[in-house]
């Protein structure tokens, strides 16, 4: 169910009267779950499994830590295990039922259908670290299962593929015999092997709470349901914005405060959203679907102009999404995080960062490059936790050696500017415009191995782009003029002129032409391009 | 340039704040006051503005009008055509594209032959639709056809619609067909119809809000029926193509003026290579008749007839003129009973009927549609038929 669809519309139809009506009683939390779920059920029901599984163990897995000591303590191993002298007993259960329960998924391992069988061990393995987790009173291990549990779902899901076609064309060329399966031989029952819907978004904040609840930085959550809203909470659970414990969490404590204000806000966040989706991002992707997918039939300028047209499409595209989650959210009273601010504007690479997807690279920051040992230790350090960052920030992306290379692309280009920020005369001489420029250019040129189908294709067009024939690119001048408009308002609002458009008429003006323009002009449907994520 | 957001990766850790977030970057931030202000513009627009186009753009029809083939979809200029030919005085033919005249020029029409036979009086008006069928007619009369009120109605009954499980989109394969937009959207279900909810929902919108169907007649009538935005990416024909559009003002195609069909269509009238009796390349054919009980199709129709006599209207039917040469001899007693069966229930609920005689196999170009001479020769016998001056002279 896409944002922009009339099945949502009537969705969020019956959900939010539902919603306000329940707000006298206990239960306006189980119907936001309730929704939660549905909402991604549409797409697939199956995967709803997933969701729920990743939610209930994270959920059991802080509750376990909970009940270890934060200091480390010496524990009787051997009187646990033959006595089961536990000083918590619900360490104890913990360790009996995941014993159990590892001994059971064995058997049904060994001894079921041979299509549960993967599955089945891939079970066993996190309930023998359960029960590691109980016997040790080790909070180390009960993050470590978490991390293991939620990364393994991602590798599996959206890596599997990935990797086994590389090793396998790695033991062809070292003529080797052995040519291992395809992921999809590992799912029961014949169940299709495809990508869940943003399981990239929801298992990373599952991840961030367990995290932050080991560093110390959450309380835990006692509440199954309000744990579980949080994780499916459906105006971010498809491509975010991924929110952390401690923003999300406490607003769901209590019924949030009605007020007009979260009504006309939300309305105004969906209205430009559903522009910036339907009338920009699918327009743009007319032109760039055009020239990416035969590339070879097009001359430099064509290719150069698809790739600006590409960056301003995912923008849209994204910022969009964004806009329209923050708007839904916000008709119910909750705030969700900022995620885009005119990234297109950053001055260096660092700052476009700071303004794109700021979620994710806040995300990156706090959970892989700080953990890394962040700038501390030298610059051969902060230079090496960077790049290793922007390299695991671009796989996020997809399994592709095209995102590879994009991310280690934005990890040299982040040195690089981090490094010409030092000089004076860059920082202080170099016009902003020409800064500005600058990134924008740099920031394109990656985006073509981000939108390429294939590194060939990638690589055939950075040459195309530089040795091709310049010929018209035929792009459709009401295109440039609508992104022209765009890059004006935003270099206005962040200019002297920002309170000419908080005039009531610029504000009235703008929403009349919009909600007009996507009425006759805009261009149907069309998936989100993080979905894919 | 102050960036109100986290650091980047480079930068240090900043404790965040935990509910206060910025409510965006940009300034469409409406208030209360000022979202009830652009409702009340948009709602002026929204009502005022295909009213006035109706005004303001020209719509030249004439004699032996139809509406245009290219704009087929257009319904919104189906209603304004329908507005303008309301009048006690005149005969709204209604139907498929028989009526409307497949193979034939406007000349050659049903309803050309139908006001010679009157003398000459633009009485009977094309009212058929290229690439109608029942269940599209039903829609297209039930949300397009309001203006068809205390009005005489002739509807032409086609059984070509009911001779097979496809024709009647009764199967539960997929099948794409015309005019998908006016078939019923969710009930009564059309198996063979797969459209996302989403799409069915942007249907029934289209329907029920004018301004919508008016921005889908500018699309129809000046666009070369896509979106504005995909028209700035047509391709030519090309090979490369090129894209003539790309540097053209989408906003001076708007000519105000509804384009008209060719003078000289080449692919109808009696020069064109098309307009040539079926004897010369076909052979009957054995057709898998359904059950009217279960025909969807009927059913639509039948639905059709309540929706007209509901207005006030005085219904006549035409079942034909079905070209009964085509069906295989030992197949011919199955389309006789569905013929039949459909004469026997308009009898029963008493809706004045014709069921002309077949014409001769010559004058046929397939299983419906007859040729210039065809159409003449069943004007010629309708008009003569006592029930359909009975029904011409009731009041």
């Amino acid at each position: 169910m896409l944002f922009h669809t009339w099945p949502f519309l009537i969705f969020l139809l019956i959900v939010l009267p539902v919603f306000f009506a329940l707000r006298k009683t206990r239960l306006w939390l189980p119907w936001l779950a309730i929704a939660s779920y549905f909402f991604y059920g549409w797409w697939n029901p199956y995967y709803l499994l997933l969701v729920a599984y990743s939610t209930t163990l994270d959920y059991f897995l802080v509750a376990f830590m909970d009940h270890c000591p934060r200091e480390k303590q010496k524990v009787d191993v051997l009187a646990r295990l033959t006595r089961l002298r536990f000083q918590d007993r619900f360490l104890l259960v913990g360790f009996v039922t995941s014993s159990l329960a590892a001994l059971g998924l064995l058997a049904v391992a060994l001894a079921g259908p041979l299509t549960l069988r993967p599955a089945m061990l891939g079970f066993d393995l996190i309930m023998l670290l359960m029960a590691l987790g109980a016997l040790f009173s080790s909070r180390r291990i009960w993050l470590i299962i978490s991390l293991v549990n939620n990364l393994a779902l991602l590798l599996f899901f959206k890596y599997a593929r990935f990797l086994v076609e590389n090793l396998n064309a790695a033991l062809s060329w070292l003529h080797a015999t052995v040519h291992l399966p395809d992921p999809s031989a590992l799912m029961p029952y014949g169940f299709a092997y495809v990508l869940p819907v943003g399981i990239s978004f929801f298992t990373f904040q599952s991840m961030s709470y367990t995290i932050d609840f080991y560093l110390g930085n959450v309380q835990r959550e006692r509440n199954f349901l309000r744990f579980a809203t949080f994780v499916c909470f459906f105006p971010q659970l498809m491509a975010g914005p991924i929110e952390r414990a401690k923003h999300l969490l406490p607003q769901f404590h209590q019924f949030p405060p009605i007020r007009l204000q979260n009504f006309t806000d939300g309305a105004s966040l969906f209205l430009v959203g559903l522009f910036k989706k339907l009338a920009l991002a699918n327009y743009l992707s007319f032109y760039v679907e055009r020239v990416y997918d035969r590339p070879a039939a097009f001359g430099a300028p064509a290719l150069i102009l698809a790739t600006i047209a590409f960056g301003w499409q995912i923008f849209f595209d994204f910022s969009g999404y964004t806009d329209m989650a923050r708007g839904v959210a916000k008709l119910m009273g909750f705030n969700l995080i900022l995620n885009f601010n005119n990234p297109y504007l950053s001055t260096s690479l660092g700052e476009f960062w700071s303004r794109w997807h700021i979620s994710l690279s806040s995300w990156f920051r706090d959970y892989v490059y700080i953990p890394l040992g962040g700038n501390r230790g030298g610059a051969f350090k902060t230079y090496r936790n960077l790049l290793l960052t922007f390299l695991i920030s671009g796989i996020w992306h997809g399994a592709a050696w095209t995102f590879v290379i994009w991310g280690l692309l934005h990890g040299l280009g982040v040195l690089v500017t981090r490094e010409l920020e030092r000089s004076a005369f860059y920082r202080e001489r170099v016009p902003k415009l020409l800064k500005q420029g600058a990134v924008f250019m740099f920031v394109s040129f990656t985006w073509i191995f981000f939108r390429a189908d294939s590194l060939h294709d990638a690589l055939f067009i950075v040459q195309r782009i530089f040795t091709g024939a310049w010929q018209d690119p035929q792009i459709p001048m009401l295109m440039v003029a609508l992104v022209a408009m765009v890059w004006l308002y935003e270099f206005l609002y962040e200019s002297q002129f920002r309170p000419l458009l908080k005039t009531a008429v610029v504000r009235v003006a703008l929403a009349v032409f919009l909600v007009i323009y996507l009425c006759l002009c805009s261009s149907g449907g069309g998936a989100f391009i993080y979905f894919q994520f | 340039m102050a960036s109100p957001t986290p650091p980047s990766p480079v930068g240090e850790r900043r404790k965040p704040s935990v509910l206060e977030v910025p409510f965006g970057v940009n300034e469409v931030r409406l208030n209360g006051p000022q979202w009830l202000a652009t409702f009340i513009i948009l709602l002026v627009v929204i009502l005022l503005t295909p009213r006035l186009w109706d005004k303001v753009e020209r719509f030249e029809t004439g004699p032996d009008y139809r509406i245009p083939y290219t704009l087929s979809k257009d319904y919104w200029l189906y209603h304004r055509r329908l507005t303008r030919v309301s009048d006690k005085k005149k005969i709204i033919v209604l139907g498929d594209s028989v009526v409307w005249g497949e193979y034939v020029l406007p000349d050659g029409t049903w309803s050309h032959f139908l006001n010679r036979e009157a003398g000459g009086k633009d009485r009977f008006i094309n009212g058929g639709v290229n690439g109608l069928f029942p269940l599209a007619l039903e829609g297209l009369i039930h949300y397009y056809g309001q203006p068809l009120r205390n009005q005489k109605v002739i509807v032409q009954c086609n059984v070509l619609w009911m001779s097979s499980a496809k024709a009647d989109l009764s199967t539960d394969k997929e099948e794409p067909f015309n005019h998908s937009r006016l078939v019923p959207q969710f009930f009564p279900r059309i198996l063979c119809y797969k459209a996302e909810a989403t799409e069915r929902l942007s249907a029934i919108v289209e329907r029920e809000v004018g301004f919508v169907s008016w921005g889908n007649h500018l699309q129809n009538a000046y666009f070369g029926q896509q979106s504005i935005l995909t028209w700035t990416l047509a391709e030519d024909a090309g090979d490369p193509p090129r894209y003539p559009n790309v540097r053209k003002n989408p906003f001076s195609q708007i000519t105000f003026s509804v384009p008209s069909a060719p003078p000289n269509d080449p692919l109808r009238g009696p020069n064109s290579p098309r307009h040539k009796s079926w004897e010369t390349a076909g052979s009957p054919t054995r057709f898998d008749w359904v059950d009217l009980d279960s025909s969807l199709q009927w059913h639509a129709f039948q639905r059709l007839i309540g929706i007209l006599q509901r207005r006030g209207d005085d219904v006549l039917i035409v079942l034909g003129p079905f070209n009964e040469h085509i069906v295989a001899e030992e197949n011919r007693p199955a389309y006789r009973k569905v013929r039949d069966g459909i004469a026997l229930w308009l009898s029963q609920h008493q809706v004045p009927h014709v069921v002309p005689e077949t014409l001769p196999s010559s004058l046929y170009a397939d299983a419906s549609h007859p040729l210039t001479a065809g159409y003449e020769l069943l004007a010629q016998t309708l008009y003569k038929t006592e029930s359909f001056q009975q029904w011409l002279k009731s009041p």
